[in-house]
């Protein structure tokens, strides 16, 4: 199987121009024979959207995009990131699954970074599950940034049956040493890699890039395989599309050496996750 | 020293420059270039990031007062094959001070900055060119610098940059040793050093504001560390009168919806 991650530069509140680009991109990796297009989070809108949010929104069920994505997806899947209005003045930050001609899956980015320079709470509703979309390539796990960085939800993804983690994200570039990363992009490549070695699972990272407001969008998109070695990495701030092949009876392999998922106990850790909880309600 | 890797700054400061200007529909920046390290090394990021040929260099002296340092920047101008232009400011600053004499150098020296200030936009428009500020993290956080003078600018490359860290970008870029040997001056009056203005070294300023600032580490628990008392009193102090050059002036909030307020777009909205 094929995949293609597509590390682009979206522009801020351009609904058009930006769904120009994930055409064009779509293009290209159907000709590629591509099986899978990652796009970043917010691919469609940007990410510094504030009270840009309400007029960039899009109704799942009502939207020419979503009519134009849905006829491409019939001949390659395809991820995205948008801006949900999903009742009435009520917003997400949303990734939709598209395959066969339809959304054969929704997430709702449910850990909003609400710090530093951070303000997604202000702006967004959270979401309230991490489903696996069961598709024609199998069984996927979509989160959307930081929703990867709290320990519990690939877990979560990992128990619903994922065989593949996608993560799609706007992480800026931050803390710059003199090391030969960045260091927020070290925090997505630890966690990718372990993730995928420990969950046995393929990890598919896509990060953004370019410039918000001085604002710089870090890339370094990735994919490890569940063996927890890395296949492919992008550069770091420039824009870059490549398309790997991963095979997906690694996944097998992996689990038949490494049994994570077989010696794996839900129940207990779902038992001993409520006492814990509710001896701590009562301290 | 607070160690940068200069090859991955270098790499995210010349793809800002570029976004950054185009998005507003610029190909040209224009810089103040006074010769020393700061702008110099600011020239050769724009040449990477715009080609030579979309690098304008202003150097505006007063007077015979830095002439060396106008000597190094036509030097620097012409060794990096950017268009520059030498305009002498003497005469609007002294026409100004004859009307209104003082003996403040402070006052001398901000009419100088805002002057400089007033050349670069004015070139700015003639040109079709962005200009590019050079203050750099040190001087922000400490104040140092005239409000709508040099911290006026269109992009800021080096604002999140201690001075001690565009000093090991100056190396990396191969600047000349006479350049980066300068002692660091704003060149406002004779004989001035910032590091005689502040009362401290760069290197003990910059380790100082990296703890407070980037590690967010407590006056008291740097001071507890072995850090001079006073040196660290005296920058907490000056971080803390100096924060209006950093924000943007307070508006009187009336309405529903106010500019700077709660009318919040990105400045790259639709860019």
């Amino acid at each position: 199987m094929k995949v293609t991650v597509a590390q682009i530069a979206p522009r801020l509140g351009d609904l058009e121009k930006n769904f120009q680009i994930h055409k064009e991109i779509l293009e290209k990796a159907k000709k590629e024979k591509s099986d899978l297009v990652v796009f970043p989070e917010l691919s469609l809108t940007g990410y510094s959207l504030q009270d840009l949010v309400p007029e960039i929104a899009l109704s799942v069920d009502n939207n020419h995009y979503f009519s134009e994505f849905k006829k491409i997806s019939k001949d390659i899947s395809f991820i995205i990131g948008f801006v949900e209005e999903k009742e009435s003045g009520i917003f997400y930050n949303s990734a939709a699954f598209f395959s066969q001609g339809e959304i054969v899956h929704l997430h709702r980015k449910v850990f909003l970074p609400n710090y530093g320079i951070f303000e997604e709470a202000r702006f967004f509703a959270r979401g309230n599950n991490f489903e696996v979309a069961r598709s024609n390539i199998g069984k996927v796990g979509i989160l959307i940034c930081r929703d990867f960085l709290h320990f519990p939800t690939p877990y979560l993804l990992f128990v619903g049956g994922a065989e593949i983690i996608v993560v799609i994200s706007n992480s800026p570039v931050r803390g710059v040493s003199d090391n030969d990363y960045y260091e927020s992009a070290r925090l997505w490549e630890c966690q990718g890699e372990n993730v995928a070695r420990l969950l046995t699972s393929f990890v598919i990272y896509c990060n953004r890039v370019g410039f918000e407001e001085g604002l710089g969008f870090g890339g370094g998109s990735f994919i490890y395989n569940p063996f927890g070695k890395l296949l492919r990495k992008a550069s770091y701030i420039d824009e870059e599309v490549f398309t790997q092949e991963i095979d997906f009876n690694e996944t097998r392999s992996a689990r038949i050496v490494a049994t994570y998922k077989r010696d794996d106990n839900p129940h207990l850790i779902l038992r001993e996750l409520k006492r814990i909880v509710e001896r701590s309600k009562e301290e | 020293m607070i160690k940068i890797n200069c090859e991955l700054v270098k790499k995210i400061l010349v793809r800002f420059i570029r976004d950054e200007l185009q998005k507003f529909g610029f190909y040209r920046g224009i810089i103040g270039l006074s010769g020393g390290l700061d702008s110099t090394v600011c020239c050769y990021l724009a040449k990477e990031a715009l080609g030579k040929e979309n690098v304008v260099a202003l150097i505006l002296p007063y007077k015979d007062l830095n002439m060396k340092d106008v000597e190094d920047a036509k030097e620097i101008a012409e060794k990096l094959g950017i268009s520059y232009k030498i305009i002498d400011i003497s005469p609007m600053i002294d026409i100004y001070f004859e009307k209104y004499p003082t003996e403040n150098k402070i006052l001398i020296g901000n009419k100088m900055a805002r002057e400089r200030m007033a050349i670069l936009y004015d070139h700015s428009a003639r040109e079709n060119a962005l200009v590019i500020g050079t203050s750099n993290k040190s001087e922000l956080l400490l104040g140092y610098g005239t409000i709508h003078g040099d911290l006026a600018w269109a992009i800021s490359p080096f604002g999140d940059l201690y001075k001690t860290q565009i000093l090991q970008l100056a190396q990396y870029l191969g600047i000349p040793e006479k350049i980066i040997k300068k002692t660091p001056s704003a060149g406002l009056w004779q004989d001035q050093t910032d590091e005689g203005e502040i009362g401290i070294k760069y290197s003990e300023i910059d380790e100082i504001l990296y703890q407070l600032i980037d590690r967010r580490k407590s006056p008291q628990e740097l001071i507890s560390l072995g850090y001079g008392k006073e040196k660290v009193n005296r920058i907490v102090s000056l971080i803390r009168i100096s924060q209006f050059k950093r924000k943007m002036p307070p508006i009187a909030k009336i309405s529903l919806r106010t500019v700077g307020l709660d009318f919040l777009y990105s400045r790259d909205w639709y860019k």
